[in-house]
């Protein structure tokens, strides 16, 4: 079986096509989190979150009135998984100045004058200083990958590819943070793994068409640059779409059968790898050409003037 | 030709055989998430400005939450430092389900010492200094005891000098006294039991305080001359009783604790987790085990053979390491199946493309491998790199995942070329001269 087979797709002379798409996606993204504020997990802002089995159908309203009349900023979620078990997910502010360990207590109390039949299953309680210090951790680890593959990608390739392949991965990032934020998915330390390993894969795909264009210019008789790519992303286009194909369908037997505790990883993933197998097409190729061409017309415009300053 | 076939073969067959005997030597442990547990992230309150001796206390301070666990019965527990601010310190116990005990175990300074009474008890601060013209008297100081069953103070006036203090302790053992009573007796070291001996010698009758972290326990009189222990009263359960000898023998801590994080998991819950992660694996697998073999026919099972190889090595080396099973390393070993199907998509095109430019099985073969070889190592080194960041995180779930990754890329490297390569060879060698691939397409 083959997908594709000696294709001529002009990616290149089309890109607007593709890029109005993702530039409105981002915008979208963007002023949903400027709007509504950056949703964090309790991982983040700090905070009780406690996932709980209930024997037959919970009775969400009651649980969140008698909890919330003993803790603020309360919210219950129920949740059901595949195996039709129902689990609830109550999460809650830490009193100010209280003791991280007296609110399972609390919770304790507030569910039992409900019905005895649940058990707290996952407890979770974390205090505000240990949510500041990951978020400064998840800035410093995204920076940190980021500088990191720009330096490596500059050294094996030119800097051209590398500013473009990263540009394409902050690309991906936004987005995906974006449609998690449209999605209601709250920002956790799992979804924050999942974006830099997505951050990963965009990466992985940007740097097959990049290899096969830096192979092809040694090759590349009178052909120019644009040629070049448009001739690199047509030959690898089989191996970026089956790839991805499969990486999806293990990101979304993750999705379906993961359970509850890796939902938003994986959601994040297949949005990630889906957006990530788009840019490294219609985003980094573009960028790549015209950091290229501008550098091209720049040193010709130095070479005019330099040879105007000798005459 | 067949010669080093056989011997690449071999190589294969022995890293197998070692994987699996690394595998069932040391099988993997399930990490705190899977098989339920209580983690918690402790804060060394310490304000010290010299960073030596806070580093110096945090340490004291994890060697005897070391001992205290240990005396607990958890001896596969060690204390870790966490976080970058240096006075962090994660404790991981799995298996227990209440954690007030073990909170109490580790939160309680463990500070005992036994003064001299000079007055009381008064129902409050205030009637103690009433009772001394509205001025405590000068070298006193006022103690409350243990909240009562009713929930009430009293308050006594001590020396504020103490006769024993908590390095003065030699052990601390449980006993029953002669009611049947759990007690905890402790013994004092030789300096200060002649000390004790000398002060109860001449303070017969008088009334004395055992202190337990400013908290008074109990205030017995000196009816005789006591040498070198003593013992604890009024402990609610032989479990109390336990945890205050434990204390008092792993020594005092050198600053209070703070608990900032607290995580329990039921071990229902694990059991879940894992059950869903294995359903998520083998899910994964078949359906991209599936397309591999419908779209490059045999040489999909190259690739399977590959992938399995490459999850076999990386169970091989996580054991070998000591490492802990968690629910994001699980996630990474799913991920690294994508990764290794993206390395054979990408060497299989290839050699598909050299194919199809009209090159023998043999020379397409050579030259797909070799091409493929530079675009993975460029890959896998990018992700390597981003992955390596993910060890600023203190948190040890992502630091697993990173590292499942890593390896998993790293063993991917190795069976994706070397193995699938292998059998390749296999195929070509057996049918000689006309041989040709079977890799999906039609020639």
């Amino acid at each position: 079986m083959e997908l594709f087979r000696d294709t001529h797709f002009n990616f290149l002379g089309r890109k607007w096509w593709f890029i109005l798409p993702s530039l409105i996606l981002i915008l979208a993204g963007l002023t949903n989190i400027l709007v509504k504020g950056p949703r964090y997990s309790t991982d983040f802002k700090g905070g009780v979150e406690t996932d709980i089995r209930w024997e037959g159908a919970p009775p969400v309203e009651r649980i969140r009135a008698a909890v919330s009349s003993r803790l603020a900023g309360v919210s219950v979620v129920a949740a059901h998984d595949l195996t039709g078990s129902s689990e609830v997910i109550v999460s809650a502010e830490l009193p100010s100045g209280g003791d991280v360990t007296t609110v399972r207590q609390t919770i304790d109390e507030a569910l039992s004058t409900i019905s005895p039949r649940y058990s707290i299953r996952d407890y979770q309680a974390i205090g505000p200083q240990i949510g500041d210090d990951l978020r400064h951790q998840a800035l410093m680890a995204t920076a940190g990958a980021s500088g990191g593959m720009l330096a490596y990608l500059s050294y094996r390739f030119r800097l051209a590819y590398g500013v473009a392949a990263v540009v394409a991965m902050l690309h991906d990032a936004v987005i995906t943070i974006g449609l998690l934020s449209l999605f209601h998915q709250e920002i956790s330390l799992t979804v924050v793994a999942a974006l830099l390993t997505l951050i990963g894969y965009s990466m992985n795909d940007t740097i097959v068409v990049f290899d096969r264009v830096r192979e092809n210019r040694r090759i590349s008789g009178r052909e120019s640059l644009a040629e070049t790519i448009n001739r690199s992303i047509n030959q690898t286009l089989s191996r970026t779409v089956l790839t991805s194909g499969l990486t999806l369908l293990t990101a979304v037997a993750l999705l379906l059968f993961g359970g509850q505790v890796l939902r938003g990883f994986s959601l994040a993933l297949v949005i990630g790898i889906l957006v990530g197998t788009f840019s490294s097409i219609f985003i980094a190729s573009p960028i790549l050409l015209a950091w290229e061409q501008g550098h091209a017309k720049w040193r010709t415009q130095q070479r005019t003037l330099s040879a105007g300053g000798v005459r | 030709m067949n010669r080093s076939l056989i011997r690449k073969t071999l190589f294969i067959l022995a890293i197998t055989a070692a994987s699996v005997f690394a595998i069932v030597r040391a099988p993997l442990r399930l990490g705190l998430d899977l098989r339920g547990g209580v983690s918690l992230i402790l804060r060394v309150k310490v304000d010290d400005p010299s960073p030596e001796r806070r580093r110096e206390v945090v340490q004291q301070t994890r060697q005897i939450l070391e001992r205290r666990i240990n005396a607990f019965g958890l001896s596969e527990a060690p204390v870790q430092s966490y976080g970058s601010r240096g006075n962090e310190l994660l404790v991981q116990l799995p298996g227990i389900s209440d954690p007030s005990r073990i909170k109490n175990l580790l939160q309680s300074r463990g500070i005992l010492e036994w003064y001299s009474v000079e007055g009381g008890p008064y129902a409050s601060p205030e009637e103690a200094t009433a009772h001394h013209g509205g001025t405590l008297p000068y070298n006193r100081k006022l103690v409350a005891t243990q909240p009562a069953g009713d929930g009430r103070l009293s308050w006594f006036l001590l020396d504020s000098q103490p006769i024993i203090r908590g390095t003065d302790l030699r052990d601390a053992r449980v006993a029953l006294d002669a009611m049947e009573r759990p007690v905890t007796t402790f013994m004092l070291s030789r300096d200060a039991a002649s000390h004790f001996e000398q002060y109860t010698q001449s303070n017969i009758g008088q009334r004395t305080a055992i202190v337990l972290d400013q908290e008074i326990l109990s205030t017995p009189v000196i009816d005789d001359v006591i040498r070198d222990s003593g013992e604890i009263r009024g402990a609610r359960s032989r479990e109390q009783a336990e945890d205050l000898a434990v204390n008092l023998r792993s020594g005092a801590l050198p600053a209070a604790i703070e608990v900032v994080q607290q995580r329990t998991v039921e071990a229902s819950l694990g059991a879940d987790s894992i059950r869903q992660g294995l359903q998520a694996g083998v899910a994964g697998l078949a359906a991209v085990v599936a397309v591999m073999l419908l779209y490059y026919r045999r040489a999909g099972a190259n690739a399977t053979l590959a992938l399995l190889m490459n999850g076999l090595l990386l169970i091989a080396i996580l054991s070998c390491f000591g490492a802990v099973l968690t629910l994001p390393g699980i996630a990474g070993a799913v991920l690294t199946i994508g990764m290794a199907v993206d390395s054979n998509v990408l060497i299989f095109e290839r050699i598909r493309e050299e194919l199809r430019a009209g090159k023998s099985a043999g020379a397409a073969l050579a030259a797909g491998f070799a091409k493929a070889l530079a675009t993975l190592i460029d890959t896998h080194v990018t992700t390597v790199v981003s992955c390596l960041f993910l060890f600023f995180f203190g948190t040890p779930a992502v630091k697993g995942f990173a590292t499942t990754l890593v390896i998993g890329l790293t063993t991917n490297l190795f069976t994706s070329v070397f193995v699938s390569r292998l059998a390749f060879d296999w195929e070509l060698w057996r049918q000689r001269s006309r041989a040709t691939l079977s890799i999906g397409i039609a020639r």
